[in-house]
């Protein structure tokens, strides 16, 4: 062992090979610590977020750093939520995110994000929505909430009159902008309610500043318009059959017959075009085409 | 010899401070109270008691590590006790060894007095005796051990409040190191990462002697952690008290 003399009391280490031990052993445990990684332990990752009580609770044991401990648990929610090697780690996502809204209710992020990985990856809508009901409940300035339920609803649910309602309910928003109102009027269109999006539209072509959102408003007219003249004639020919056993050779033939008042036409003026044979009933123009 | 006897009196004189008793009837206080907060979950109840029971162990023993680590040697040096005992034919590294062995065996003490109670109360419940546990609490045990030596280290030559700080500083990295994991995988081949990775594996790793989860998941554990988590411990803790050692034999007392 390396020694030297000091203070009179016999032997002691000297810093040489106290420094070379020190960095011996330094050495020893990192190589250590890359073994130890090495091996793998098996886990349950997440399985101490079931015991956080709701996030109600737990505000009062933050001593007023509630923010701060939402921040981190949304945070850590982020990386537990994009390990794909933990299949059940939706088990809890309503109870997590649940947490963080609790202890900052203002907290915008985590309702959207919460509600984006409910709806894509856990492939729980309601649950989605909930998280965003929940955040317009406490931000009711915020259209957002309602717009990416209304999304939701329209493109993973088709569900029309669900996001007909969130639309109605993010254009009622203070400051929502504009395309809400458009959105709205689709789904009307899409709900199969054509007088209502006729309304919608028309209100949209009437009150807009914006030429292009009046030409935009105009092609839903013309389309609504002629969805449901297109139907009362299909009614009309229906009938026509059922009396005379044939489909009319035009469409005059309707309102001579009493079937029609008078011979609707498009937005644009023009005759809708029929085919007697097939007894179909076309608009002359494509509507996004005019 | 110098080394136990120096172990044997600092155990004495550790066993005599009050805050030891707080910290140990804090601990008890809370593994008893896990038998009322196991009433208010739904579901498994001897889980909650054995993770309350096994976090106080840890929590607590650490805060006696640090709270009475800090203060071995500047105690001391504040009293000027030192002077008289370092006249006397004993090495400096006899000395603080001996300080680090004497709290080792207080804690070793105190752990096995909270595990006495934590085994009792998990034995009301489940009315057998579950020696797997005793793996988890061997663990905190030998972190208890590192955390005490970088007390020691910091009470060479810090005040006790900022070693408390700087203490429970390394207990907080210790336990959140993974996180460099994290940082580094997100981080682009270079120096940056390079460093990050040095850093990573420089920084204590307390997880090692985490064992907790296992334990009360009876989750299998691999043999050889055990082997290699124990290594870790011992020479992290040579290598912190090596440094202890360089930074107390620079000290001038007069």
């Amino acid at each position: 062992m390396a020694v030297r003399k000091k203070s009179g009391h016999g032997k002691d280490f000297s810093p040489i090979f106290l420094a070379f031990f020190l960095i011996l052993s330094c050495g020893v445990f990192m190589a250590l610590k890359v073994e130890t990684d090495g091996i793998i332990r098996k886990k349950i990752p997440g399985s101490s977020i079931i015991y956080i009580p709701s996030g109600k609770y737990l505000k009062f044991a933050t001593f007023g750093y509630s923010s701060l401990l939402a921040d981190i648990i949304y945070v850590w929610a982020i990386q537990y939520y994009s390990d794909y090697n933990i299949p059940e780690r939706f088990e809890y996502l309503d109870h997590i995110f649940s947490i963080i809204s609790e202890l900052d209710l203002h907290y915008l992020d985590p309702y959207d994000t919460g509600a984006l990985i409910a709806a894509y990856e856990a492939q729980d809508l309601d649950l989605a929505l909930k998280l965003l009901d929940k955040g317009l409940e406490k931000n009711p300035d915020q259209w957002f909430f309602p717009y990416t339920g209304g999304h939701y609803a329209q493109m993973i649910k088709k569900d029309q009159k669900l996001a007909q309602e969130y639309y109605k309910k993010a254009m009622e928003v203070k400051g929502a902008p504009d395309i809400l109102r458009r959105l709205y009027a689709d789904s009307l269109y899409k709900a199969m309610d054509y007088q209502s999006a006729l309304q919608a539209w028309l209100e949209i072509y009437q009150t807009t500043t914006d030429e292009r959102v009046k030409k935009i408003a105009s092609n839903h007219l013309y389309r609504a318009k002629a969805t449901i003249d297109i139907q009362n004639i299909k009614e009309a020919i229906e009938k026509f059959k059922q009396r005379f056993g044939r489909n009319p050779m035009d469409l005059s033939q309707l309102v001579k017959a009493g079937f029609l008042g008078s011979l609707p036409k498009d937005l644009d003026g023009k005759e809708y075009v029929y085919v007697p044979q097939t007894g179909e009933v076309e608009a002359p123009t494509i509507w996004w085409k005019r | 010899m110098k080394i136990g006897a120096i172990a044997l009196n600092t155990f004495k004189e550790a066993i005599r401070d009050r805050i030891l008793y707080l910290l140990f009837f804090f601990a008890a206080v809370c593994i008893i109270f896990s038998r009322i907060l196991a009433l208010l979950t739904v579901g498994d109840r001897v889980k909650i008691i054995k993770d309350v029971g096994l976090a106080s162990l840890s929590l607590f023993g650490a805060l006696m590590a640090i709270l009475m680590g800090v203060g071995l040697v500047f105690k001391e040096i504040d009293k000027r006790t030192i002077h008289t005992l370092l006249v006397k034919p004993i090495h400096r590294y006899q000395f603080l060894l001996g300080k680090y062995f004497g709290l080792v065996l207080t804690l070793l003490v105190m752990l096995l007095g909270m595990s006495i109670i934590f085994l009792a109360v998990i034995f009301a419940h489940t009315f057998k005796l579950e020696w797997q546990l005793l793996v988890a609490i061997l663990f905190i045990f030998f972190e208890l051990c590192l955390v005490t030596s970088v007390a020691l280290l910091f009470s060479c030559f810090s005040t006790p409040i900022l070693s408390s700080l700087f203490s429970l500083s390394f207990y907080l990295i210790g336990h959140f190191s993974w996180g460099l994991e994290t940082l580094i995988k997100k981080v682009k081949p270079g120096l940056g990462k390079t460093l990050a990775q040095l850093l990573y594996h420089f920084v204590p790793d307390l997880e090692n002697f985490n064992f907790k989860m296992e334990v009360v998941q009876k989750l299998p554990i691999p043999p050889k952690i055990f082997l290699f988590s124990t290594l870790y411990g011992i020479f992290y803790t040579v290598f912190v008290l090596t440094l202890a050692l360089l930074v107390f034999r620079k000290r001038d007392f007069i």
